[in-house]
């Protein structure tokens, strides 16, 4: 009988029992593979500090059921390119982007999937492609500013 | 802040803001390791009602659940800070969400089954869910306090009656501004660690020092002792001091002799979390003819929740503070604070004037219109200046309060000629303005001193420490320390490590309230840096070096010599012209003060009464700007956050005291798509007393931001809004009854 689940987390298999099948995916990212850099804010899909990409696409991981993703690739902020994150943190620095850093990361995430997908959502405007990020510090502008600057 | 990962040898990062973007901060939820045993809450479903019993037995029957503890567990613990009257947890509960029993067990399943299978019975009490119900209720909420009210205040400053003749015309009216929640990103979260008969406190607070102080003499009680460790903190904004959470984590800690750790889900953070203090005020104001503002009255009522918390001391801010705006001749506040059955109320960013404000600076545009004088001029005629004493006491050092007047006229009068009014029958276009002040600490928050401390120490490693109990709450001070000591020892920040409120190392902290940490701990660190350099050119000496050696240098040599141990030094920063305020708030209470004008376009849809922003302008007199990206942050962030305050945030509370929106999707905070372009402008001030002339930018952007918008919506339909939040309903309603 099948004891584990195979999770493909970040580009490696993960195992981990099949007691979180039921589970929150945000549940097993944190308390058993112990990715940290996944936040939760809110755990009802409405602030976006738990986004990860499920086979490339955005999603909040606070609304996933760990079996269902049992297929899926799925990236966290660790899971990132190296040189992606060490360009977004700079740049975020550099404009004034992060206050206490709680949602930064679900905003890297959102960041790294408009990087590497291409150009139809190019021309949308930032404030309705990151509308699913809550940030109560900064007020917005200049994370905007600093994710212009990315693009 | 304290460095989550283990001392490093090679080079740390080169700024916290890199560190916490890459996703490698570390707030306390992400410190609790696996195998650490989960700590909830049965809370009370009543406003009001007394605890008749309590049987744990069926809870400690389920499997996984380890201990149980009840009110009784904390007899002659009550929390608070400076005024204690909150129960760890209650024999009656007085909020909807207070918690009365707590439960520990092995996972979380267990953890939920355990709490639904407590029998707790009530009897239920009258409750009153508002100032104007508790003021009639004839059951007290505290056996104390017979009338519900916890506190009175009178101020009456200058000759009343001399000024009340010399006025030629009143404006008068009653405000109402709500309670709304701090709603940070990161939800309460308490982890206790068990280290022998040490318990360390993993929570982000403003104030670990003062946490420790508090928590140490009750666990003492227990044999035990306790320092905090102050992890990355995700936003407060004036919520996170004590709480109940703390207490009930350490008592399972010691008991069970174990790590034990409770996070609230952001539906419990909100019911039980803390709120800005709602305000009923009536206020008028007296001016002559030719615009003298003469004489100003305020009454105000002021919703304390169930517990008092800073209630006492933010009420006396919202009935005196915004007064120093202006050269008024005579004032008279008079104030209450009332216990009411809603959550708790706490300071939050702007410690009341964000309330007075919305009524002050509403009425002060009404006098400009009633006397034919334009607002801002009105404004500057009768501005604070350097070198004022206010009737209040504030002795105004720097004040470019009038440069942030003249700042706001030319922005907005560009605005208007680069957009001139267009004829829409839809759309209606106003301009607003308003003021605000604030000060900088607080002497009269802690009766013993107002100082901050702050230790540099060379590790062996050739690490410099800077140790302090001055915390981040994310506003950029492990950066702003790091920097102004990077830049007087002309160290690379990579030699430098951050602790910041570590109770076992760092020196004694107030911590971080009323905008003092970049002022107080800049302050302390500067001078931390003037010894430190000393200490270095002794030590030069000494090991054979050049007097006039590198810092670097000297610490390079006292690694390899293994003379690390001599090199350190406590800086410290204790203001001497303070005074301590009297019972109605007289005195000079801060080392500086900080002053403000905003401006705002706003476009108003009469068909559905919805607001929009169109444009803000902020100008403040914050001393010189130590880091621009950092100060617009805060500006911007606190305009936001205002915004919110006057068009949408609100805690909605149903007949029975049970808030209706206890989350983001129901209480409105800004998203993205509401982001407003925020014009951000500094003036030239410099503060001889403050850090290379700063003074501080915390609070002050969230202060004018509701009675800004008020005056733009007044400007632009010609209805005076009263009651907060402004929302596209009241806004209609107000068009189709006055406008």
């Amino acid at each position: 009988m099948k004891t584990q689940l195979t999770l493909r987390v970040n580009g490696a298999p993960r195992d981990v029992p099949l007691s979180f099948v039921g589970r929150r995916l945000l549940d097993t990212l944190r308390l058993e593979l112990g990715l940290m850099g996944v936040k939760e804010g809110c755990g009802e899909g409405d602030c976006g500090a738990c986004t990860v990409l499920i086979d490339g696409e955005p999603m909040c991981s606070c609304l996933l059921l760990t079996g269902v993703v049992e297929k899926c690739e799925i990236t966290t902020i660790e899971g990132l390119p190296a040189a992606f994150l060490t360009r977004f943190s700079a740049i975020c620095a550099e404009y004034g982007a992060v206050q206490c850093g709680y949602c930064t990361p679900g905003i890297a995430v959102m960041a790294a999937w408009l990087h590497a997908g291409g150009t139809e959502l190019g021309d949308q405007p930032i404030s309705k492609l990151f509308a699913g990020n809550l940030c109560r510090c900064t007020g917005y502008q200049q994370i905007i500013e600093a994710l212009t600057a990315l693009r | 802040m304290s460095e989550i990962q283990p001392p490093v040898q090679g080079p740390v990062s080169a700024t916290r803001a890199t560190e916490r973007a890459r996703g490698l901060a570390r707030y306390a939820a992400d410190l609790i390791l696996p195998g650490t045993v989960l700590v909830g809450v049965a809370r009370s479903p009543h406003a009001h009602a007394r605890v008749i019993s309590i049987d744990t037995k069926p809870a400690l029957e389920i499997p996984g659940v380890l201990a149980v503890l009840t009110p009784a567990d904390f007899d002659g613990i009550e929390l608070g800070h400076p005024d204690t009257d909150e129960p760890v947890l209650t024999r009656v509960a007085r909020y909807v969400g207070e918690a009365v029993v707590a439960v520990a067990a092995s996972d979380q399943d267990s953890l939920l089954r355990g709490i639904e299978a407590l029998h707790i019975d009530y009897q239920v009490l009258p409750h009153a869910c508002s100032v104007a119900d508790a003021l009639t209720l004839d059951q007290p909420l505290h056996a104390a306090y017979p009338d519900n009210v916890v506190r009175r205040f009178n101020a009456k400053r200058g000759d009343w009656q001399a000024a009340e003749q010399r006025v030629s015309t009143w404006v008068s009216g009653t405000f109402q501004t709500q309670a709304v929640p701090h709603a940070y990103l990161e939800p309460r979260a308490t982890l206790v660690r068990v280290n022998g008969e040490l318990l360390e406190l993993v929570t982000g607070s403003h104030f670990p020092s003062v946490l420790a102080e508090t928590y140490r003499e009750i666990v003492a009680g227990w044999g035990a002792q306790l320092e905090v460790v102050t992890p990355d903190i995700g936003g407060s904004f004036g919520a996170k001091w004590e709480h109940p959470t703390h207490l009930i984590c350490l008592a399972f800690a010691h008991r069970l002799g174990c790590d034990v750790a409770m996070v609230l889900p952001r539906r419990d953070d909100m019911i039980a979390g803390r709120t800005r203090l709602a305000m009923r005020i009536q206020m008028r104001i007296g001016a002559t003819d030719d615009g003298e503002l003469v004489a100003k009255e305020t009454v105000l009522w002021a919703d304390n929740g169930a517990y008092s918390a800073h209630g006492p001391a933010v009420t006396l801010a919202a009935a005196i503070r915004m007064d120093n705006l202006y050269r008024f001749s005579a004032l008279n506040a008079k104030a209450q604070l009332v216990y009411t059955n809603n959550i708790p109320s706490e300071c939050f960013r702007g410690f009341g004037s964000p309330q007075s404000a919305f009524a002050q600076e509403q009425l002060i545009d009404e006098l400009a219109e009633r006397l034919g004088i334009d607002p801002i001029e009105l404004r500057r005629r009768n501005a604070v200046r350097a070198g004022d004493t206010t009737l209040h006491g504030w002795q105004v050092g720097s004040c470019g309060f009038t440069e942030c007047l003249d700042a706001i006229q030319q922005r907005v009068q560009a605005h208007q000629h680069e957009n001139p009014p267009s004829i829409n029958s839809r759309y209606r276009f106003g301009y607003g303005v308003a003021a605000g002040t604030h000060g900088i600490s607080n002497r009269g928050y802690d009766r013993r001193f107002d100082r901050a401390l702050l230790s540099l120490v060379l590790a062996p490693d050739g690490m410099l420490c800077i140790e302090s109990g001055e915390v981040e709450i994310g506003c950029g001070t492990v950066d702003l320390f790091g920097a102004i000591v990077a830049e007087r020892l002309k160290l690379d920040r990579e030699r430098i490590r951050v602790v910041l409120g570590d109770t076992a190392t760092v020196p004694y902290g107030l911590g971080c309230f009323a905008s003092r940490t970049a002022f107080f701990g800049g302050r302390a660190a500067l001078d931390a840096s003037r010894q430190f350099a000393r200490a270095c050119s002794h030590l030069a000496i000494e090991i054979g070096l050049p007097a006039k050696a590198s810092i670097a240098t000297v610490i390079d040599t006292a690694v390899a010599v293994g003379r690390t141990t001599e090199l350190r030094a406590t800086g410290r920063y204790e203001p001497k012209h303070v005074t301590l305020p009297d019972e109605s708030g007289y005195g000079n209470t801060s080392p500086a003060y900080t002053f403000g004008a905003h401006a705002c376009c706003v476009r108003i849809d009469i068909v559905t009464g919805l607001t929009n922003v169109v444009h803000y302008w902020a100008a403040h007199d914050t001393g010189r700007v130590l880091n621009l990206q950092r100060a617009r942050g805060q500006v911007v962030g606190g305009v936001h956050q205002g915004l919110g305050f006057a068009l949408a945030e609100t805690t909605l509370v149903d007949n029975h005291g049970r808030l209706q929106n206890p989350g983001y999707l129901d209480d409105r905070v800004a998203t993205f798509a509401d982001a407003v372009p925020v014009e951000c402008i500094f003036t030239s001030t410099f503060e001889q007393e403050g850090p290379n002339g700063a003074k501080s930018i915390a609070e002050p952007p969230i202060i004018p931001v509701a009675a800004c918008v008020a005056n733009a919506i007044h400007n632009a339909t010609g209805t005076r809004q009263r009651r907060l939040p402004m929302t596209p309903e009241r806004i209609w309603r107000s068009l189709h009854t006055e406008g």
